[in-house]
C-alpha cells in the first residue's frame, strides 16, 4: 500500500424522495460514523463513494486521486479500480467458494501465503479456512468478509451497518476488531449506523444525517451533549422538550403554558440519562410534574413526567419516589433551542443563527 | 440439538457418517419417517405415490411391453440407428445455439438491462404458448425457400426446409423459450450484491460473470439446458412440417407406427427415452450436489 490515503467526498445524489447532500473528509486511520434514521440517505453516501450510484454533482477523491467528478473533466472511475472496500449487513461471501478462496478473492492474494494465514489467525478464523460459508455463524462470516477486504488492500473501508443483525456482545467484539485493523492499516473508514451506541463505539467523528442533509458533525460525545438543533437532539436520544425562560442569572426556568405559546419561545432538551433525582438548583433545570409512567429499564428505572404540558422521559438509578404523585428531577445543563429550533449558546437567550445548520464540516 | 448443529460441525470440522447411538444404528429399530406417523400423513404419502405412479405410467407400460429380442430385432436393420445419430447431432447443435445466443438474453432479462422488460417477457411467453405444429407452419412462411431468408441462405447453397438446418431451426424454436425462461430464473437467483462485491474487490464485469455469476447460476442453467435438451429430442410438431427429412427419432417412431404398427415403434420409443433422459438426470444430480456443497 502506498502512502496514507485521505478520503474526501462532496456528493449530491438524486433519490426519488429527496436529494442527498454530504461532504466528508476522513484522514488516514480516522473513523467517521454517519448516523441517522432509516431512509436518511446514509447508504447512498457510501454507495456514491464506492461508485455504485451516479452523482448529480460533486466529487470523490482518495489519496488525492479523483475517483468521481461531475466537473470538467467529468470522470467516474469504475468500482473495480477504486480499491474501496464495502462491508454490508449481509457479509456477501461467495457461497460457492471456501473460506480460503473467499479470503483470496482479491487480486494478487496468495491463497497459501503467510499474509492470509496471519490475518486469519488474527481474525480467529484460522480453523475455518477449508469450510464453506454456509457452515459459518454470522459472526464468523463477518470476520471472513472483513479479512477479504483487508487482504484486497482496500484503501478506504466503508461499513454499511455491518453488524446490526448480531447480538450486542458480538457487535462490540467485531467493532473493536475493525477499530484495531483500521488503526493498523491506516485507512480511512466510514461507518453507517442507525443505532447511536454503534456509531459512538466506532467513531472519532460523528456526522448526523437526516432527510439527505448533514445536520451536525462533531465528536461522538459532543454531538450528544451539544446538539446543534432540536432535530439533532431528537435523533441522538433526547426524549423530552419543555418550554423554558431565562431566569436572568444565566440559567433557565420551566415556563408556564401561556408563556410556552409565545413566538420567541425557548425549549430545553432533556436527555433521559442526563438527569438526577430531586431538586439540585445549581446543577441545571429543575423539572417537577405528575409521574405518568414508570417501568424498569436496564439496571435502573425509566419514568415519564408531565411537565409544562410536555411528557418528559428520564432514567434514574432507582425506582423514583413521589411527593403527592409528583416527581422532581434536575436535568444537568440541558441544551436550549430557540426559534427555528437552532441551539442557543450557553449564556445567551437566543440562537446565533436562524435555522439549524451543520456546526462544522467533517474533517 | 441436531447432529448437524454440533459444535464440531459449526466449527467447520464436522465429522460425517453415523455416530454411535444415532437412530438407525446397530441394535435399534429403523425409525418410522415423520410423514408416516399419523393416519393423515400416511394417506398423503399414499396419494402422492399413486399420482407419481400414474405420471410414470407410460414409462412403466413401455418397459412392460418390450423384450430384449424385439429391441434387438428392430434395431438390427441397416440404418436403424441413423435417426438416433441425427437426433443426437441436431440436439447437440441446438443446445450449443441456445447456450451461445439465449444465455446473454436471459442474463439481460434477469438483470433488467433491457428497456420495457415486460414486453420482452410477454414475447417469450407467446412463443412458449404457440403449439409446435403452428410453429412449424409459420416457420415455412418465415424461412421457406421463397422467403427473403430462404433466398438469402440460398446464395450459400443452403435451404431451411427438409434439411439438417431445418431440423435444428425447428428444435431451437420448440425449446428456446423453455431455456430462456429457465436461465432467466437461474440468473435471478444470483444476488446482485455478490456481483457488486466482486467488482469492489477488483473484478471487471466479464471477470465477475465468469467467477461469480456463472458458477452460482450454473445449477439452474444446467437444469434449463436439460429441459431444452428433452424438448429438442422430442420435438415433433414443428419438425414434421419443416424438417420431415432427415429423420430424427420422433419422426422414426411416427413413420414406423404408420408403416408397420404399434409394436415395431416401441423399441425406438425406448431409444428416445434412453437418449433423452441421461442429460436431465445428470444435470439434476450435479445441481443437487452443487447446492449441497454450498450448504457445506
Amino acid at each position: 500500500m502506498s502512502g496514507a490515503p485521505v478520503l474526501e467526498a462532496d456528493v449530491e445524489v438524486d433519490r426519488r424522495e429527496f436529494a442527498v447532500r454530504a461532504a466528508v473528509r476522513v484522514a488516514p486511520g480516522e473513523r467517521l460514523a454517519l448516523f441517522g434514521p432509516s431512509g436518511a440517505g446514509k447508504t447512498t453516501v457510501l454507495e456514491a463513494i464506492a461508485g455504485l450510484v451516479p452523482l448529480r454533482r460533486g466529487s470523490v477523491r482518495l489519496d488525492g486521486h479523483v475517483l468521481t467528478s461531475t466537473q470538467r473533466p467529468v470522470l467516474s472511475v469504475p468500482p473495480w479500480r477504486r480499491q474501496v472496500g464495502l462491508l454490508r449487513q449481509d457479509p456477501g461471501l461467495f457461497p460457492h467458494l471456501s473460506v480460503r478462496e473467499n479470503l483470496a478473492y482479491g487480486h494478487g492474494v496468495d491463497p497459501d501465503g503467510s499474509e492470509l494465514a496471519d490475518l486469519a489467525a488474527t481474525l480467529g478464523i484460522a480453523g475455518l479456512l477449508a469450510a464453506m460459508p454456509g457452515r459459518l455463524s454470522g459472526g464468523q462470516q463477518h470476520r471472513v468478509a472483513l479479512g477479504r477486504l483487508l487482504l484486497a488492500h482496500c484503501r478506504a473501508l466503508l461499513l454499511d451497518e455491518p453488524y446490526s443483525g448480531l447480538d450486542a456482545s458480538l457487535r462490540r467484539t467485531l467493532t473493536a476488531l475493525v477499530v484495531t485493523m483500521v488503526a493498523e492499516r491506516g485507512v480511512p473508514a466510514v461507518l453507517v449506523a442507525h443505532e447511536l451506541a454503534d456509531a459512538q463505539a466506532f467513531a472519532q467523528q460523528l456526522a448526523v444525517l437526516d432527510h439527505g442533509a448533514v445536520l451536525q458533525v462533531g465528536g461522538p460525545d459532543e454531538v450528544v451533549r451539544e446538539p446543534a438543533s432540536r432535530r439533532v437532539a431528537e435523533l441522538v436520544g433526547y426524549l423530552g422538550f419543555v418550554p423554558v425562560v431565562p431566569d436572568g442569572a444565566g440559567d433557565y426556568l420551566v415556563a408556564d403554558r401561556a408563556r410556552a405559546g409565545s413566538s420567541d419561545r425557548l425549549t430545553a432538551g432533556i436527555h433521559p440519562d442526563q438527569v438526577v433525582a430531586g431538586r439540585v438548583p445549581g446543577r441545571g433545570l429543575v423539572l417537577r410534574g405528575p409521574l405518568t409512567g414508570c417501568r424498569p429499564a436496564g439496571a435502573g428505572w425509566e419514568a415519564d413526567i408531565l411537565c409544562a404540558g410536555q411528557t418528559v422521559t428520564v432514567r434514574l438509578p432507582a425506582r423514583p419516589g413521589t411527593d403527592d404523585g409528583e416527581l422532581t428531577v434536575t436535568a444537568a445543563g440541558p441544551p436550549v433551542f430557540g426559534a427555528g429550533d437552532a441551539a442557543v449558546p450557553p449564556g445567551q437567550d437566543r440562537p446565533v443563527t436562524g435555522p439549524a445548520a451543520p456546526r462544522s464540516t467533517a474533517s | 440439538m441436531s447432529w448437524a448443529a454440533s459444535p464440531a460441525a459449526a466449527a467447520g470440522g464436522a465429522v460425517r457418517g453415523d455416530q454411535p447411538g444415532q437412530p438407525g444404528g446397530p441394535g435399534r429399530a429403523w425409525p418410522v419417517p415423520r410423514s408416516l406417523r399419523s393416519a393423515s400423513g400416511a394417506l398423503s404419502v399414499v396419494a402422492a405415490l399413486v399420482i407419481w405412479l400414474a405420471l410414470l405410467g407410460p414409462v412403466i407400460t413401455l418397459l412392460a411391453h418390450l423384450s430384449f429380442g424385439a429391441i434387438g430385432h428392430a434395431l438390427s436393420y441397416p440404418g436403424a440407428l441413423d435417426p438416433l445419430e441425427v437426433s443426437l447431432e441436431s440436439g447437440g447443435v441446438t443446445l450449443a445455439v441456445l447456450f451461445a445466443f439465449c444465455t446473454p438474453l436471459a442474463w439481460m432479462l434477469a438483470r433488467g438491462r433491457l428497456p420495457f422488460p415486460r414486453i420482452w417477457e410477454a414475447g417469450l411467453l407467446c412463443s412458449l404458448l404457440l403449439p409446435p405444429l403452428v410453429i412449424g407452419l409459420l416457420l415455412v412462411f418465415m424461412v421457406g425457400p421463397y422467403t427473403p431468408f430462404g433466398e438469402l441462405i440460398g446464395h450459400f447453397n443452403l435451404t431451411a426446409t427438409n434439411t439438417f438446418l431445418a431440423l435444428v431451426i425447428a428444435q431451437v424454436y420448440e425449446s428456446a423459450p423453455y431455456y430462456v425462461l429457465g436461465a432467466q430464473a437461474a440468473f435471478d437467483s444470483v444476488d446482485p450484491r455478490l456481483e457488486q462485491q466482486a467488482a469492489l474487490l477488483g473484478d471487471r464485469p466479464r471477470r465477475v460473470f465468469r467467477r461469480v455469476t456463472l458458477p452460482l447460476a450454473a445449477p439452474g442453467l444446467a437444469m434449463s439446458l436439460a429441459v431444452a435438451w428433452a424438448r429438442a429430442m422430442g420435438a415433433f410438431g414443428a419438425v414434421i412440417i419443416i424438417a420431415y427429412h432427415p429423420f430424427g427419432l420422433p419422426l422414426q417412431i411416427f413413420t414406423t407406427l404408420q408403416e408397420t404398427g404399434l409394436a415395431s415403434a416401441l423399441p425406438y420409443a425406448l431409444v428416445l427415452l434412453v437418449v433423452a433422459l441421461p442429460l436431465p438426470l445428470a444435470a439434476y444430480v450435479w445441481s443437487a450436489r452443487a447446492r449441497g456443497r454450498r450448504r457445506g
